[in-house]
């Protein structure tokens, strides 16, 4: 294996130098199908990818997998000509280098050929509609020349059959089962790189899965594995990726670790086992020193600012208990926050940990569980977000362009919407204190730039999360839910939010539910966090024990347990 | 106010900061320029047609005839600015409305005799059940709302000719032509006045009350609103059915206006109707449907209208103006805008 990266279990963060050059000698002599050398990707001062090298070959199955953050989207995304590596990485399909970056399509001419979580169907179409989609782009006279559907049902029908897949190729998409709709998405990718090989005479293929096993139950994952094991008796190359541990070592032939953007391990399959794994992916880490720094700089932020109390508002915070909880992949979950306590919620794409902050806001419906606030009791099941915003429950939806601000209102309307109806009296709407409210909040949540009157959209990202934050706290929230509250936000606004939610539980007793992927993130400003998989609850996590590679390990753990 | 202790995140506010301050000169440019823009162009038009033709153009009957006479399109106006405001962009079932609320009227006043204030008030509910037929559909099934109004709009329509005999229906009671048309107060119809009764009060609720602040985030982003409390669909069911009550009481103006009821009565009218709120949507607030810019709209058009056929234009030079008023004001300031930006990048 002369491809083996020098990383071992436990090894440290030292960069590791280039890899020989050299083809990765599989057993086969000839060259690997695609293989890139020398990639990296820096956003700013973030390196997402550091020289990493990674080659696939015919036939082959490479597993790559590493925590969320790594680099794996960014790989992908530049093997799809949606990023421009930095200069003096290559690439070279079949043995021929192609210059890099590749344009936008660029990669259906050279053999790649990608699934991507979300399958890219139109669940409006029919099946066959879907599988011969790929046939009608690309312009010319052929636009214009009609479809002969009866052919194209006789042809499709014998390639889902050579993949070995049985579909009603009439069906609507939007009614598959989610591993029928994957196998046709895979179905659809391989038979494209099928055609591109009889088109061009090339032999080489590779297709790219980005975490397709994610929202499929065990034995579905066995039905989808066969499809791709049809794919790769064809010829192809697959590069599969995922969080998946068992999934990975069953499929593929060799795995590729990448932590912190660094190719750390490239090993056999069967070399390893899940524990081995588990420690490559998380390796040790220095963030928790960065952490210690960080809690430094932060001073608490008087984040409520609303003058009129609302009546009968309480000074003291309360604790809120979720008893029962049932919807979709939870069943019957159970947990507790103390007043002022922030609370992580930690699970993998499809844990179920995602649904919470909405269903404990009503703004997905749950099947039934029970909300203690304070001395109510409130039906979870029977909620709706009207009810909960009059019990002051404030949600920080992760997409914030749809869910949370209004873009082309101006920035002092979004912030001031909840409170709006305490400055209306007389008969006359209190606009210039609304302004005054909106500019203070705009002061106090470091809002750059300072013109409340400026449409929300022309803010930076970061910035417009601020004055989503904003908008809730300054209506004093008995408990706040989180969602992806740091999503698509720079390194200085996160930790403003942070320091923000912070100084909300620690002065006003806020209680806090904060749920993400961003396991760093729940190590730094939680004071317990509780993982999920599967929709159940297995760990909780407090104190000395709470950092980011003890979640990652515990999330990936319990797959393997519930597999 | 206390400012934080810690300043702000001293790197990245000032890369944070360039975005929005080099945008900043060219937006309010763009909004300076339109927000004003059709009162501009209206004062100028106002100088032109008076200048041309002083003595017709600038009489107290032309002022007359321009203010009363579009008052039943004025009031209509108000009715539509409800439901698209909310951003149920179209309830074409709104003409109808109109045409069942008059037609209503006129039979029950003329063909059996009942007493005008009852007649009316059967005309306005008429429209009322018109609206609520709107709220089941789109509201409660959650149906698109041009699918939806445009068959409502094709019933009602049916529903019309049924009950007139397809016949124009005449001559409503003088009593209501008087409180309508004929009485006048400055030398204006007092449906004028009417119309500026129910334009006070849409614009005091739209803009001056909390109620038209989550109109406005219905609007924009309904999503956000439902996730920020707000009864989105209460507050759209409300505009269907008092967007149809306003259509019904336009209706009575109509009838009070003409003496009798044709049968196609609100279909001629929902149209320039839109075009007149879309229109003042490039006014006073410049990207929002607002009642102020739908009330200088309905002038401006009807003014310009007037001017042309003092000029001797025919009648019919009402609907070209009208389309191309509202092509031009919402084209030309993209058309800017545009220009700037490719300005700016070239250089």
């Amino acid at each position: 294996m002369s491809s083996t990266g020098s990383g071992t279990p436990g090894a440290s963060d030292e960069p590791i130098s280039p890899q020989e050059p050299a083809a990765s000698g599989e057993q086969t002599s000839a060259p690997p199908a695609v293989e890139v050398r020398n990639i990296s990707k820096d956003f700013g001062s973030n390196q997402a990818l550091i020289s990493v090298d990674l080659s696939i070959g015919q036939g082959e199955v490479v597993g790559l997998v590493g925590q969320n953050g790594s680099g794996k989207s960014t790989l992908v995304k530049v093997l799809s000509g949606v990023y421009a590596p930095e200069p003096g990485g290559r690439l070279f399909v079949s043995g021929k280098e192609v210059p890099l970056p590749l344009l936008p399509g660029q990669a259906s001419e050279i053999g790649l050929s990608f699934v991507y979580q979300n399958l890219a169907l139109a669940g409006g179409l029919t099946v066959l509609e879907n599988l011969t989609l790929g046939q009608r782009i690309g312009g010319g006279w052929r636009s214009w020349a009609p479809i002969n559907w009866l052919g194209e049902h006789r042809r499709a029908a014998a390639v889902l059959r050579r993949y070995g897949v049985r579909l009603n190729l009439d069906q609507r998409t939007g009614e598959l089962a989610p591993v029928d709709q994957a196998r046709l998405a895979i179905v659809r990718a391989a038979e494209d790189l099928r055609r591109y090989r009889t088109r061009t005479g090339n032999t080489h293929s590779v297709l790219v899965l980005d975490e397709p096993t994610v929202f499929l139950p065990e034995e579905d994952v066995e039905n989808l594995f066969d499809v791709i094991r049809a794919v790769v008796a064809e010829g192809a190359g697959v590069l599969f990726i995922s969080h998946d541990l068992v999934a990975v070592r069953s499929i593929t032939d060799r795995v590729v670790v990448l932590r912190d953007g660094r190719v750390v391990a490239d090993v056999p399959a069967g070399g390893y086992d899940e524990q081995a794994l588990v420690d490559l992916i998380v390796g040790i880490s220095a963030r928790a020193a960065q952490n210690a720094a960080a809690e430094e700089e932060a001073h608490p932020v008087e984040t409520a600012l609303a003058p009129k109390e609302p009546a009968g508002a309480p000074t003291q915070g309360e604790n809120v208990v979720v008893e029962h909880l049932a919807a979709g992949r939870l069943a019957d979950f159970s947990f507790e926050i103390r007043a002022g306590e922030i609370l992580g919620v930690a699970g993998l794409i499809g844990s179920g940990a995602e649904e919470l902050p909405y269903l404990l806001f009503g703004a997905r419906q749950a099947s039934g569980g029970t909300l203690r606030l304070g001395g109510k009791t409130l039906d979870i099941g029977g909620l709706s977000p009207q009810r909960t915003v009059r019990e002051r429950i404030a949600l920080v939806p992760a997409d914030r362009q749809v869910y949370g601000l209004s873009e082309h209102l101006a920035l002092w309307e979004n912030i001031v919407m909840l409170v709006e109806d305490e400055y209306y009296r007389g008969g006359v709407f209190r606009r210039g204190e609304l302004v005054a409210l909106a500019r203070e909040a705009v002061d106090r949540f470091l809002i750059r730039p300072p013109q409340p009157h400026a449409v929300t959209a022309t803010f930076s990202g970061g910035n417009q999360q601020k004055a989503l934050l904003a908008k809730w706290l300054i209506a004093r929230p008995r408990l706040l839910l989180l969602h992806e509250p740091t999503q698509g936000v720079d390194v200085g606004a996160r930790r403003d939010i942070y320091r923000f939610v912070k100084s909300a539980a620690a002065l006003d007793q806020t209680t806090v539910l904060w749920v993400t992927t961003d396991f760093g993130e729940l190590a730094e400003v939680c004071d317990r966090v509780i993982v999920l998989s599967e929709g159940r609850q297995v760990t909780t996590l407090t104190g000395e024990e709470l950092s980011d590679d003890a979640i990652t390990a515990a999330a990936l753990r319990q797959i393997r347990e519930v597999r | 106010m206390s400012a934080p202790h810690g300043a702000a995140a001293p790197t990245d506010t000032e890369g944070q900061q360039q975005e929005p301050e080099q945008a900043r000169p060219s937006v309010i440019r763009r909004l300076g320029l339109q927000r004003y823009a059709i009162l501009i162009v209206f004062a100028a038009m106002i100088i032109a047609f008076g200048a041309d033709i002083p003595g017709t153009f600038l009489s107290i009957g032309n002022l007359s005839n321009i203010l009363g006479g579009q008052a039943v399109l004025f009031i209509l106006v108000m009715a539509v600015i409800l439901p698209t405001i909310m951003g149920d962009f179209v309830d074409l079932s709104l003409g109808s409305s109109l045409g069942l609320s008059a037609m209503t009227l006129a039979v029950l006043n003329v063909q059996h005799h009942t007493n005008v204030v009852v007649a009316c008030v059967a005309g306005i509910g008429a429209a009322v059940v018109v609206g609520l037929v709107n709220v089941f559909f789109v509201v409660y099934f959650d149906n698109d709302p041009f699918i939806v109004t445009l068959g409502v709009m094709t019933i009602v329509q049916g529903i019309i000719y049924i009950i007139s005999g397809n016949n124009s229906v005449g001559i409503v009671s003088t009593n209501l032509s008087d409180w309508v048309f004929n009485n006048s107060f400055l030398q204006i119809p007092l449906e004028f006045y009417y119309g500026l009764a129910i334009f006070l009060v849409v614009w005091y609720v739209l803009s001056f009350t909390p109620v038209g602040q989550r109109a406005l985030v219905i609007g924009q982003s309904r999503e956000v609103a439902r996730l920020t409390g707000v009864r989105v669909n209460r507050a759209r069911s409300w505009a269907f059915i008092l967007g149809a009550a306003i259509a019904g009481i336009a209706g009575i103006a109509y009838a009070g206006t003409n003496g009798t009821v044709d049968p196609t009565a609100g279909s001629s009218l929902i149209l320039p109707a839109y075009a007149a709120v879309f229109l003042g949507a490039t006014a006073i607030k410049p990207g929002r449907i607002n009642a102020l810019g739908a009330l200088i709209a309905v002038y401006f058009l009807a003014a310009g209208t007037a001017g042309l056929q003092l000029l001797g234009a025919a009648n019919y030079i009402q609907q070209i103006f009208y389309g191309a008023a509202l092509v031009a004001a919402v084209t030309i300031p993209k058309a800017n805008r545009d220009r700037i930006f490719k300005k700016r990048r070239a250089a």
